[in-house]
């Protein structure tokens, strides 16, 4: 065990070392180094095959064709790609977005750009456990709808949303839907022919794949229009312009590859985990699970700690690697918007823990972990006004 | 987590002096507790809700004011803590409520000395 338990695998996760050999095969004058665009001689070709690969194994991951496939530099670009593109692309049918409050920034920041070309955006309010409801969604269709947005699973608490009602319904009327899959690929499984999801952000650094490299699935029939956000080479069929990086594309093929073989176990293992560290946790008075307690990913647990101050309980866990529920810890610990729009007060999101697993932790980490956060959340509400009796 | 110098409460008893301020759904809050002898400061306790700095402030305060009387009290300005512990700028605010509270303790200081303030 290291010195430091790392539960905060929803932030990035460490490379799997299967997907490190493959990456380093691409990279020495002895490996597929080639750039891919230049398929007049034998070492592009090469490269360009292990693109292709990779390509297939995206896509079967997620029930797409090789085709649909788009390589972005993570799930950030795909989803401006998306929004940016679908929306510019379709301004004349309407100018109107929908997507939830509690979306990703990725997501959010895109919108009001979008805002401030002149599109409105409709921003759904989730209930107290985060889940946007469907009837939300269609109650806020208008006419001049041209797209929504819902991520599968929300990052801080991992909630995960009804993306397939949402997206039948977002089909029958015509409206296009992205979801933003970062959090759920290679965790849940997806299909973007069942779900009807037009456009699918996707990234590798969190299923134990290299950061840097990304995917934005668009569906292919009919065809759905993009604006290009980079102009270049015309890469990617003209939508994503820049040499491809063979190195991380071969890395998230593989990583994906490994999330579909060994998916079901991995969760099995995961929720057991989850689900042990938040019977050790709830054993102290005064916590609570931030959103949904069943709809939920595997690997993610929230919860405010009631009686201590989040910044403090930080740090008093130096030895656990773990997210707060305050936007920045050091200097601005702006609370939450997430857990705000769950209607959690100022001071309950700044005292709420994300924690968050992956493919390596243990059980022996997560007893760990239950141990010293019992004993820093008891120490602190020991030395507070009042404190309460644990 | 360290120990915190100074953590907890004194019984209550006349030479004991106990303040308060903050409000810890702003964030920080503290209650101050001095046993006075012959118009000093003879012991000090403090139990706070806060950001770190917030209560290494308040530990590093129960040290600084042992042997204070009520004018130090009076005068006590909480720059002297932000210089010592070097508080970051964004944190200043909180230790304006640790001023709060010191300057309460003189108001109601035990025996005497009470200021009119």
């Amino acid at each position: 065990m290291s010195d430091v338990i790392y539960l905060d695998n929803a932030a990035t996760t460490p490379v799997d070392r299967r997907v490190v050999e493959a990456m380093a095969t691409c990279l020495g004058v002895d490996g597929d180094f080639a750039n891919p665009s230049a398929t007049g001689h034998a070492p592009g070709r090469r490269a360009r095959a292990r693109v292709e690969q990779a390509r297939e194994e995206v896509a079967s991951l997620v029930g797409a064709r090789p085709a649909q496939v788009i390589w972005t530099s993570g799930a950030t670009e795909a989803d401006n790609l998306a929004l940016l593109g679908a929306a510019r692309f379709y301004r004349s049918r309407g100018q109107h977005v929908v997507t939830a409050r509690t979306e990703h920034p990725a997501v959010l920041d895109a919108c009001r750009q979008l805002e401030r070309e002149g599109f409105t955006v409709t921003y759904l309010v989730p209930g107290r456990d985060g889940i946007v409801q469907p009837a939300q969604v269609e109650s806020a269709l208008r006419p001049d709808t041209i797209l929504v947005s819902l991520m599968h699973v929300n990052n801080e608490i991992g909630i995960v949303q009804d993306i397939g009602t949402v997206g039948r319904l977002c089909r029958a009327r015509g409206v296009l839907f992205h979801v933003d899959a970062a959090q759920s690929a290679g965790k849940l499984p997806l299909d973007v022919e069942r779900d009807c999801i037009d456009l699918l952000a996707l990234t590798a650094h969190k299923v134990h794949g290299p950061k840097g490299v990304g995917a934005l699935c668009v569906r292919l029939e009919p065809r759905i229009g993009l604006v290009p956000l980079l102009y270049g080479g015309g890469q990617e069929r003209g939508l994503r312009s820049g040499t491809l990086p063979t190195h991380q594309i071969v890395g998230m093929g593989v990583a994906y590859r490994i999330a579909a073989l060994e998916m079901a176990a991995d969760s099995a293992r995961m929720a057991r985990l989850r689900d042990r560290l938040w019977q050790g946790l709830a054993e102290l008075p005064g916590v609570e699970l931030n959103g949904h307690a069943v709809q939920r990913v595997p690997g993610i647990l929230n919860v405010a700690i009631d009686g201590v101050e989040g910044e403090s309980l930080l740090f008093a866990l130096p030895g656990l690697a773990v997210a707060s529920g305050s936007a920045c810890a050091t200097t601005n610990a702006e609370p939450s918007y997430v857990l705000r729009a769950l209607g959690r007060s100022d001071r309950l999101a700044q005292s709420s823990l994300r924690l968050s697993l992956g493919r390596y932790t243990t059980a022996e980490e997560i007893d760990v972990a239950i141990g010293a956060i019992q004993g820093a959340v008891r120490r602190l509400r020991a030395v507070a006004p009042r404190g309460m009796a644990t | 987590m360290a120990t915190l110098s100074g953590a907890g409460s004194l019984p209550a008893s006349d030479d004991v002096v106990t303040s308060c301020a903050g409000d810890r759904e702003q964030g920080a809050e503290v209650r101050l507790q001095f046993r006075v002898a012959d118009d000093r400061v003879v012991d000090a306790r403090f139990q706070a809700f806060g950001c770190p700095h917030f209560l290494a402030a308040a530990s590093w305060l129960t040290d600084r004011l042992r042997g204070a009387g009520p004018a130090q009290f009076e005068a006590w300005d909480w720059r002297e803590a932000a210089a010592t512990l070097e508080v970051p700028v964004a944190k200043y605010g909180r230790l304006l409520t640790l001023q709060d509270a010191v300057r309460a303790a003189a108001r109601n200081w035990p025996g005497e000395s009470r200021s009119t303030v």
